[in-house]
């Protein structure tokens, strides 16, 4: 016991002494500061910034031959917001000059109220102008021929007016809310997952090719140092994680009357606390799954290049496991087939199951289900990985063949 | 103390690594584990140090079986290494602790140590801005600063220069007065030689030589003469076969038994101009050459 703390102190220490591991801890929380105290920075900027057409973009409408030039113009205006609307004559080739000179960005050429051309420099991706125009036009249109027909225009606003009230009640959860904590969430879980498990891996492939590891297991019971080291390793992953989001829990708070009606940010930050210790539940017990199979998997390496291709079936499982919960959640239904099948399997469900718990609504029992197989799991990982690790340590010269390693396992 | 190994067994896979091994090393004396490469010397080691258990057969002290809780082993390994990114007195610091020592020990011995063996200066530094030879330096501290009551050293000399290895030379002779068990395991006949009063020859898995090195020089088959005369071309030449020329230019001359000894020591004064006749001696590197190559 007492070798065991010895090593978690002198592992632990090595983490903090890194100098990585305090640049990218201070680096994310300075990140999070910058994100955080943004909307207080950019009010400070633009205290008198009242609305003006001053630096807006000229949009062009051409509607000569429409005699609604007037409600065009009006509609038009009040559907881009962003935009200072002109109307324009018509000349085709003035227009796009105007528009190749950067005089206007966009043109629409009305041909009638049914039928326009649209004119623009350079076409985003993302510009949805012609449908914000298609709807305009439209309601013009039908007001137009709504009038024709001998509706009396106060009719004819009315209808116009009309909206659709409706309220919606989540019994169980609400993914629109909780779709972008989860996110980050299981992000982190699988970032310093995968880091930290590579870095154990690291770090015993190290101990064995610097030969440190002839004195160390003469010294120090494998058991003990096996344990010592992933105890250590998840111990700095959660302190970088309590830092990371600590802060950023503390930057909100400060800020918080700036991120008002901001529904991503406040949704983030209203997290139950309930899920915060399902998360922290399922980060250790996932960490120790992979941590302890990539320690494993370090002590079968004798040379420090070798480590990469070792531990590359792993992070694929790891990966699949990432991107079956990524797209079960953005699909928006994440108790699908594979899903339930992954919130059991002790290799999935970490994430999985989290998943499930933050986003619909799970029975208790199935949760503790999930959480007894994978404490299980984690008791008979680490009792097969102490054996691989016990006879990979000595092993040098080519990595053993996985059958081979079975064998003196079994031996063991 | 009395270290011994009784009748030790290992076999890794279908391949019998120790095939039943003996012997026993005392406190206060040094003892030379010698072998050629792959002849299970570190397997020896490891099974010594309960890294892992012996297939069968015992380790015992002083005729119990060895308790690691209350025996400490010091140990040089022979493929040196420690954390070469991390400073010096850190990690031997760490081992230390690893070996039972609390934090403040741990240091006031590490510092005696570092004095001791002249390397004060690198306290603070890296182990990888070190010399082979100063790298060599801080491994042994890692066999010595818990003062255990055997220390293993696995080829101690290799790679150090005549300076350091007066140094090691003198804290090897000191650990054995202090009535250490010190087990050595060497190529570097010479120091054996000069440090052990016990060794055990150790071949493909068994051994097949031990004893007292006085004992084991004495008993050795005195069937050989070395002869220093100007005329030995003409010897050779007349008693034919049995004889054969040293390095030194001597003449050795293999005889049929030992009782022809003095025979032929009279026949040689007799008949040729003699300047020197003696009995053969062997070195114990001629006596390992003998016994490591011939089981094989």
């Amino acid at each position: 016991m007492k070798q065991f703390s010895t090593i978690l102190k002198y592992e632990l220490k090595n983490y903090f002494q890194k100098k990585m591991f305090i640049g990218i801890t201070l680096f994310l929380v300075l990140l999070i500061a910058v994100l955080m105290f943004s909307p207080q920075f950019f009010q400070m900027l633009s205290i008198d910034d009242t609305e003006s057409n001053e630096g807006k973009p000229v949009m062009l409408v051409i509607a000569d031959t429409s005699k609604n030039a007037d409600i065009i113009q009006k509609s038009f205006a009040e559907a881009f917001t962003n935009y200072d609307v002109h109307i324009s004559e018509k000349n085709l080739d003035k227009i796009k000059n105007q528009i190749t000179s950067d005089k206007a960005e966009c043109a629409f050429v009305l041909n009638s109220l049914t039928s326009y051309d649209y004119y623009v420099n350079n076409l985003s991706l993302y510009d949805t102008n012609t449908q914000i125009a298609d709807e305009a036009l439209q309601n013009i249109y039908r007001m137009d021929e709504m009038k024709k027909n001998g509706i009396p225009m106060e009719s004819v606003q009315k209808i116009f007016d009309t909206g659709i009230e409706h309220n919606t009640t989540s019994l169980g959860k609400n993914q629109e809310q909780n779709f972008f904590y989860t996110y980050i969430m299981i992000f982190s879980l699988y970032i310093v997952i995968i880091l930290y498990g590579q870095m154990v891996a690291t770090n015993v492939a190290t101990e064995k090719s610097s030969r440190a590891m002839e004195l160390l297991i003469t010294s120090a019971k494998p058991v003990s140092m096996m344990f010592g080291k992933i105890i250590a390793s998840c111990l700095a992953g959660l302190i970088q994680l309590v830092a990371v989001f600590g802060s950023a829990f503390l930057f909100y708070n400060v800020n918080k009357t700036y991120w008002k009606g901001n529904q991503i940010i406040e949704s983030i930050f209203n997290m139950p606390l309930e899920l915060l210790i399902y998360m922290i539940i399922f980060f250790i017990l996932g960490f120790f799954v992979y941590a302890f199979l990539y320690g494993a998997i370090g002590s079968t390496v004798s040379k420090l290049e070798d480590i990469n291709t070792s531990v590359m079936p792993l992070t694929f499982l790891f990966i699949f496991a990432f991107f079956v919960v990524i797209y079960s959640m953005s699909n928006g239904s994440v108790d699908n087939a594979l899903m339930t099948i992954c919130s059991y399997v002790p290799f999935t469900s970490p994430m999985a199951m989290f998943t499930r718990i933050a986003m619909s609504t799970v029975p208790i029992y199935e949760i503790v289900i999930s959480i007894v197989i994978l404490i299980v799991s984690v008791i008979g990982i680490g009792v097969i990985s102490a054996k691989i690790y016990r006879v990979g340590v000595l092993l040098y010269g080519t990595a053993p063949k996985i059958s081979s390693l079975l064998k003196t396992i079994k031996k063991a | 103390m009395e270290l011994t190994l009784k009748n030790v067994q290992k076999s890794f896979g279908q391949k019998e690594v120790l095939k039943g091994i003996s012997f026993s090393a005392e406190g206060g004396k040094a003892f030379g584990l010698l072998g050629r490469n792959g002849a299970g010397k570190t397997t020896s080691i490891r099974i010594i140090m309960g890294v892992f258990p012996a297939g069968s057969g015992e380790v015992l002290i002083d005729g119990k079986p060895i308790d690691y809780n209350k025996i400490q082993i010091g140990y040089l390994p022979e493929e040196r290494g420690l954390y070469p990114k991390k400073k010096i007195i850190d990690q031997l610091v760490y081992f230390a602790q690893l070996k039972g020592m609390d934090h403040k020990s741990a240091v006031k011995s590490v510092d005696y140590w570092l004095k001791r063996l002249s390397m004060s200066e690198y306290r603070n530094k890296r182990l990888d801005t070190l010399s082979k030879g100063n790298q060599q330096k801080i491994q042994l501290i890692t066999a010595l600063a818990h003062d255990p009551q055997i220390i293993i050293l696995d080829e101690p000399f290799s790679g150090l220069d005549p300076v350091n290895s007066m140094i090691l030379k003198d804290v090897v002779k000191e650990q054995i007065k202090k009535g250490k068990i010190v087990l050595f395991s060497s190529h570097q006949m010479n120091y054996i030689e000069e440090f052990c009063d016990k060794i055990a020859i150790l071949n493909n898995g068994k051994i097949v030589l031990q004893g007292e090195l006085y004992d084991i020089k004495r008993n050795y088959v005195r069937d050989k003469l070395i002869v220093r005369s100007e005329n030995a071309d003409k010897i050779v030449k007349e008693l034919g076969d049995c004889c054969s020329m040293t390095d030194m230019g001597e003449i050795k001359i293999q005889l049929t038994s030992e009782k022809e000894k003095q025979n032929m020591m009279k026949i040689l004064t007799e008949k040729y101009d003699i300047d020197e006749i003696k009995v053969f001696e062997p070195s114990l590197n001629d006596i390992f050459v003998e016994y490591a190559k011939s089981q094989m």
